[in-house]
């Protein structure tokens, strides 16, 4: 064995408890541990996923007790394809901000704290096969996000921090009555228990407690009526955290309410509910999308309006919609960022942050331009890139279930993202540069992380068979509900015996 | 019109809400096997360790406890990286003044009553009520009644800032050595010891003694942060 599951948490949680002295040795080692300790934690994800692979999930006990009664990580095909993901995309931020806040030490130190919290908050909500487990990893996450959110010190981020502050606790409060509903039925925490004993609950208890896991696990995940906090962090928030929120969290909210829908209760109409509430999502999103005139915003509810069309692949609930909506949703994790880390640069020196000002800065800032335009054609869905495998394999999914009109909303919607994506891109290349604007070189290291994600996002779109045959694999495994029950509680049965 | 057709909207969720929840029968057996009879069955024989609630927050969902004094830990991080620069623009303590010669006094007095009390509530977490989260708050509410009585007490922050981190070191690193030895993260690699004896339960009295540490430091650093706008 590699390595146990259980690192994914444990070493970041002690990095982040060690931080503090190591600022007392060399104050270089605070910027320079985390990429250590995110880079080692990468290689691990990658080598336990091939093991993975090899030999089925891997189901790792804490302290000792068995599923139900002790706390379990499981890394299955389908988690491990995820925390190899974030684990991917926190490297590229740590490299994108490794000189952020530079003048001022004690912020600097604050930040990579959190963000390796931010990411431990994600990965273990991902792992973790115990809701109230997974509730304190929503609690690491959405605190980090809080911190994160504010520390550009300004009223503006002030006040997006505290929208997400007073969100994310009425997130928490629902999802804590959701787990009391459940205990209090079933005397049980674990999601293979709870699964397998689901029937045994009265329905009203089941949908009342269905309905607070979608309120809050619906604010992290960022759908329709949910979501009034996500634009505004996304813009306020500095730039690579804008990215880690587009990359990372809300991948881990989408989880967990994919988990909760999928595995731990069955039912009748929630898939219907998911293409629907991702519809209105998607529609309402874009719309917004196209009205805003600062980048940031954009970005945002674009974010949104993706995360609304992966809700509504799940919803589709055959083996090709949940690989629709994994390709999407690993797209989406590379192309987003690339979009926020290059605009982020592309309005560093402006005052209002808005498209305006990115008259003419083609000629410029030429490397950081490409870059956003590249994701910019990624994430429409135009053939070279792998936002069109993407796109591609929700149509072929929809139009195999008949959902006509999944397809013709998919297209429409594209024809309205590329109007606003498309006009950004055309400023930055044909219209004439403000004498205002100071362009912005980027860092060496910003440079580097950049075209990482977009020679991935390229050698996806001509390869994509690079990573299908783990889609599938991992579409598989979150549909073998059965089997996943099995996993878990044949451990108990061993302890028993 | 929309503030009455919210307020409607409200209470009719309201009561949908009360009746679910009076209908849920608190307290009464509902459940057959689930997770109850197991912790307290193996809680006084395996682990030799007669406070049940300790037993689960400390070994059974020793994680969640982990990730709760995480949260702490974030939560003071989060507070001191915004309140940076307003405490270095600012510069100066929101209570200006000292109180009465009565309460200083009486603070003083008080003052290592209070540690001590806090410092037995998370030592004897495994025999009694309390543990770690109380002692620990307990322990801040001391320093707290320090500040408020005399203006110019002053906290070490990074004495604060080391005992935080050694505590959460020593909690994660616990936490591993039941991995290095074989077992799983957090496994109880200590013998139990006889139950009722101060020195018994393993390792729950240290997890419980660390986590008093980190959290009578956080909360006091906490409201130093909050106290003091300056360093």
């Amino acid at each position: 064995m590699v390595g146990s599951p259980v690192l994914f948490v444990a070493i970041p949680l002690l990095t982040a408890f060690l931080i503090p002295l190591f600022a007392y040795i060399w104050k270089e080692l605070v910027r320079i541990i985390p990429g250590i300790v995110i880079l080692y934690l990468l290689v691990l994800s990658v080598s336990l996923y091939g093991q993975v692979l090899r030999e089925g999930t891997i189901v790792e006990q804490i302290a000792g007790w068995a599923p139900p009664w002790g706390i379990n990580l499981v890394f299955s095909p389908f988690t491990g394809l995820l925390s190899t993901l974030m684990l991917f995309m926190a490297f590229i931020i740590w490299m994108y901000s490794y000189r952020f806040k530079n003048i001022d030490f004690e912020p600097s130190k604050k930040y990579f704290i959190l963000l390796l919290m931010l990411v431990t908050g994600s990965i273990g909500i991902v792992l973790t096969g115990d809701i109230f487990n997974q509730f304190v990893f929503i609690e690491i996450m959405s605190i980090s996000g809080y911190g994160l959110t504010a520390f550009y010190v300004g009223r503006d981020s002030a006040e997006a921090s505290f929208k997400y502050l007073i969100m994310g606790s009425i997130s928490s409060m629902f999802l804590l009555l959701a787990i009391i509903l459940i205990y209090s039925q079933l005397g049980t925490l674990n999601m293979a228990d709870i699964a397998s004993k689901a029937h045994l609950m009265k329905p009203e208890f089941k949908i009342l407690a269905l309905i607070f896991f979608i309120l809050g696990l619906g604010i992290e995940a960022e759908i329709f009526p949910l979501n009034g906090w996500a634009p505004d962090v996304y813009s306020q928030a500095p730039g690579p955290i804008g990215a880690a929120f587009s990359g990372i969290v809300v991948k881990a909210g989408i989880y967990a309410l994919i988990r909760v829908i999928y595995t731990l209760f069955d039912v009748e109409g929630s898939l219907q509910f998911l293409v629907i509430i991702g519809m209105i999502t998607l529609i309402i999103a874009e719309m917004a999308a196209i009205r805003q005139d600062k980048i940031k915003r954009m970005l945002a509810y674009s974010s949104i309006g993706q995360m609304g069309l992966v809700l509504v692949a799940f919803g589709i609930g055959t083996h090709e919609g949940v690989f629709a909506a994994l390709f999407l949703m690993v797209s989406h994790a590379l192309i987003k960022p690339l979009l926020f880390l290059s605009g982020s640069y592309l309005v560093f020196n402006s005052t209002e942050k808005s498209i305006k000002e990115l008259n003419g800065l083609g000629k410029f800032m030429p490397l950081t331009s490409f870059l956003f335009a590249l994701g910019a054609i990624a994430i429409v869905g135009l053939p070279p890139l792998s936002g069109f495998w993407a796109k591609w394999s929700v149509l072929t999914a929809a139009a195999n279930s008949g959902m006509l009109l999944v397809i013709g909303l998919v297209l429409a919607i594209s024809i309205v993202e590329i109007v606003y994506y498309f006009r950004v891109v055309n400023r930055i290349y044909f219209f004439k540069k403000e004498e205002s604007v100071v362009p912005k070189i980027p860092t060496i290291n910003a440079k580097f992380a950049m075209v990482i994600l977009a020679v991935i996002i390229v050698a996806i779109g001509f390869y994509p068979d690079l990573i299908t045959s783990y889609l599938h694999e991992a579409s598989e495994t979150l549909l073998d509900k059965g089997n996943y029950i099995q996993n878990i509680l044949s451990v108990a049965q061993q302890v028993t015996q | 019109m929309k503030k009455v057709l919210v307020l409607l909207l409200l209470v009719i969720f309201g009561v949908y809400l009360a009746d679910v929840m009076f209908s849920l029968e608190f307290g009464r057996q509902v459940f057959t096997d689930g997770v109850r009879d197991f912790y307290l069955e193996k809680s006084p024989l395996d682990l030799k360790v007669s406070n049940t609630i300790t037993a689960i927050v400390v070994n059974f969902r020793g994680f969640d406890t982990l990730g709760e004094v995480t949260v702490l830990f974030l939560a003071t991080t989060a507070m001191g990286g915004i309140l940076y620069k307003k405490r270095h623009a600012a510069g100066t303590r929101s209570v200006l003044f000292s109180s009465s010669k009565i309460v200083m006094a009486g603070s003083k007095i008080l003052f290592p009553a209070i540690i001590l009390l806090g410092v037995y509530v998370f030592i004897h977490g495994h025999l009694s009520p309390g543990g770690g989260f109380q002692g620990g708050t307990i322990i801040a509410t001391g320093f707290l009644l320090m500040l408020m009585a005399y203006y110019d007490y002053s906290v070490n922050h990074n004495v604060l800032t080391i005992i935080e981190s050694l505590a959460g070191i020593t909690f994660a690193g616990i936490g591993l050595m039941g991995l290095v030895k074989g077992g799983s993260f957090l496994e109880n690699t200590m013998p139990v010891g006889v139950m009722n004896n101060l020195f018994s339960g393993g390792l729950i009295p240290l997890i419980y003694i660390a986590v008093g540490f980190k959290v009578g430091a956080e909360l006091t650093g906490l409201i130093y942060t909050a106290l003091h706008e300056k360093d």
